[in-house]
């Protein structure tokens, strides 16, 4: 996986699998939370794909919960799906208090990946089977309490996902 | 390998007390422990789980309980995995025991969650959920139990005012138990007038923020012999646990797997099926659980769980007659995090014991035990206790 390091984001027979070794596993790459923010920050939504099983994991991992493999690759994910459920965050955790009520989704992404996001529209405007498309924002303009966030988080970008 | 006995149990006040979490655990301590020798006498190991340290800033609870039993020199262990944690002690205490690692151990669970008020608890239960994705979009425990109950809304039959009918089905139950935070019944229009938590939930959907402690004896056959004062005790006949999914996006959102596994890896373990239960205590956190819950201990078919309500003779084709939570529940006993899953085991023993007054399940010899920590089935511990 070392030499992909550069260009993780294909998802091609040419891509190595896992099991990773420990030197695979770097801040520049998408198998660790910050390597999967950098990309996300671009623009870019890396999941991993699980070769044996086709289990997409998001974030990814070295492993797939699906069926125990470590042949897991890395996959560009699609930036629109469907919203699977939602519901109103009405009484959020304080750093998020200005923000409520939040409406948050499972969203199913064309690829069958799924995540839990922030939906940029009312609770009254949601409802399972919409389309929607997944936004990159940064943390500053989101306006979420700096204490909230740890060190190493600061420069992550926070996703929501829009109503198409 | 041992028989692992249940022979005693006590538990605190539930509510929000005056009494900071190690005196709670002194007053289930004093319960479990009437007519009995000192714990040091009993017992020569401890388990407590215990959530969160931001309620009182405090972790090292193995150690600081087993001062406060006089306990000394014994191996005496914090154990968390979010409200499982007190089914988790219970397990590991049964685990020894049917080892011989030792003779007798107390598993105790407490949770001083009125500390911070409803804000402290709402950001100290957020820590159960996953971090990178979930907790940085701003989700509460209720909002990932809605997603869970939107779901399950949409693929079955079931209707917000079924949910609403296992609020009231628990706390009519709790009229009945002493030991219930909310020892009072609960009308379908007042459970469907309130307010919005995260819909499709509403307040009467979600377990309430508590204070409390329990404590139960866990004992191999030579110590519950010996402590001839009660006769009465219970056997730990099944142990199962299951880790799923931390993220709930990345689960079935209207089938508890985990759960599931835990559960059959308890009746296995036990030599019992779902048909030979009678009572059952499992993790109502949020009504919509209990009618999983339902479903993945295979007393109901898949999409029926909301016949819980229900007495066995009016419930659909294939439902057992198991009555389930008898205590109330967590949303009408309360539900004090660590401490949940032993007040679970409390109920159990009483129903066991014909010690559950006018609650009491009649010929009710085999109970079923559900906890759960993080999203629903993130964590699942399970067992079965049978009458002796
Ligand atoms: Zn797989």
């Amino acid at each position: 996986m070392t030499e992909e390091s550069d260009s993780p984001m294909t998802d091609t027979d040419s891509t190595t699998t896992g099991p990773l070794v420990p030197e695979d596993i770097t801040a520049d790459s998408p198998f660790t939370l910050p390597g999967f923010f950098a990309a996300l920050a671009e623009g870019r939504l890396v999941a991993a794909r699980c070769t044996e099983c086709d289990t997409h994991l998001l974030p990814p991992r070295p492993a797939c919960y699906g069926c125990g493999s470590r042949a897991v690759t890395l996959s560009e994910q699609p930036r629109t799906g469907e919203v699977i459920s939602y519901t109103s965050v009405n009484r959020p955790p304080s750093a998020f208090d200005h923000l409520a009520p939040i409406t948050v989704a499972v969203v199913e992404l064309d690829s069958s990946a799924r995540l839990t996001g922030r939906v940029d529209a009312s609770l009254e405007d949601v409802t399972i089977g919409d389309r929607v498309e997944l936004q990159v924002r940064d943390p500053e303009t989101v306006d979420i309490d700096p204490d909230f966030g740890l060190s190493y988080e600061e420069e992550w970008p926070i996703h929501v996902f829009e109503l198409i | 390998m041992s028989t692992a006995h249940l022979i005693a149990v006590g538990s605190s006040p539930l509510g929000k007390t005056d009494l900071p979490g190690r005196d709670l655990f002194s007053k289930a301590l004093a319960e479990a422990f009437e007519g009995l020798p000192d714990p040091a006498d009993v017992v020569d190991g401890l388990y407590v789980g215990a959530q969160s340290e931001r309620y009182e800033n405090q972790i090292m609870q193995g150690t600081l309980m087993a001062e406060w039993a006089g306990l000394r020199n014994v191996p005496a262990e914090r154990v968390e995995a979010c409200a499982a944690a007190g089914a988790l002690a219970l397990k590991n205490a049964v685990r020894d025991v049917r080892a011989g690692v030792h003779d007798a151990v107390l598993a105790c669970g407490v949770e001083k969650m009125t500390a911070g008020g409803t804000e402290g608890a709402t950001n100290a239960l957020g820590a159960a959920f996953e971090r990178a994705l979930e907790q940085r979009s701003g989700i509460t425990a209720p909002a990932t139990y809605a997603l869970l109950a939107r779901r399950y809304l949409h693929e079955t039959d079931a209707t917000e005012r079924d949910l609403a009918k296992i609020a009231v089905k628990n706390h009519q139950n709790a009229v009945a138990n002493p030991r219930a935070m909310f020892q009072q019944a609960v009308d379908i229009e007042t459970a469907m007038d309130a307010p919005d938590v995260a819909p499709p939930l509403k307040l009467y959907d979600c377990a309430p923020v508590t204070d409390g402690a329990a404590a139960v004896v866990v004992a191999n056959d030579e110590v519950a012999a010996d402590l001839q004062s009660r006769p009465d005790t219970v056997r730990v006949a099944g142990v199962g646990s299951a880790a799923n999914n931390l993220a709930v996006a990345e689960r079935d959102l209207t089938f508890v797997e985990g759960a599931n596994v835990a559960a059959s890896t308890a009746y296995e373990d036990a030599g019992v099926d779902a048909a030979d239960i009678d009572v059952a205590e499992v993790h109502d956190a949020f009504t919509v659980c209990e009618a999983l819950l339902a479903e993945a201990a295979e007393f109901a078919p898949k999409g029926r769980g909301i016949e819980t309500v229900e007495d066995p003779e009016d419930r659909s084709a294939g439902w057992t007659d198991v009555q389930i939570n008898t205590s109330g529940g967590l949303k009408a006993r309360g539900h004090p995090i660590g401490a949940t899953g032993l007040l679970q085991a409390v109920e159990a023993y009483e129903q066991l014991t014909g010690r559950a007054g006018e609650r009491q399940v009649a010929d009710a010899d085999t109970a079923l035990l559900i906890n759960e920590g993080g999203v629903a089935d993130a964590h699942t511990v399970a067992h079965v206790l049978t009458a002796q």
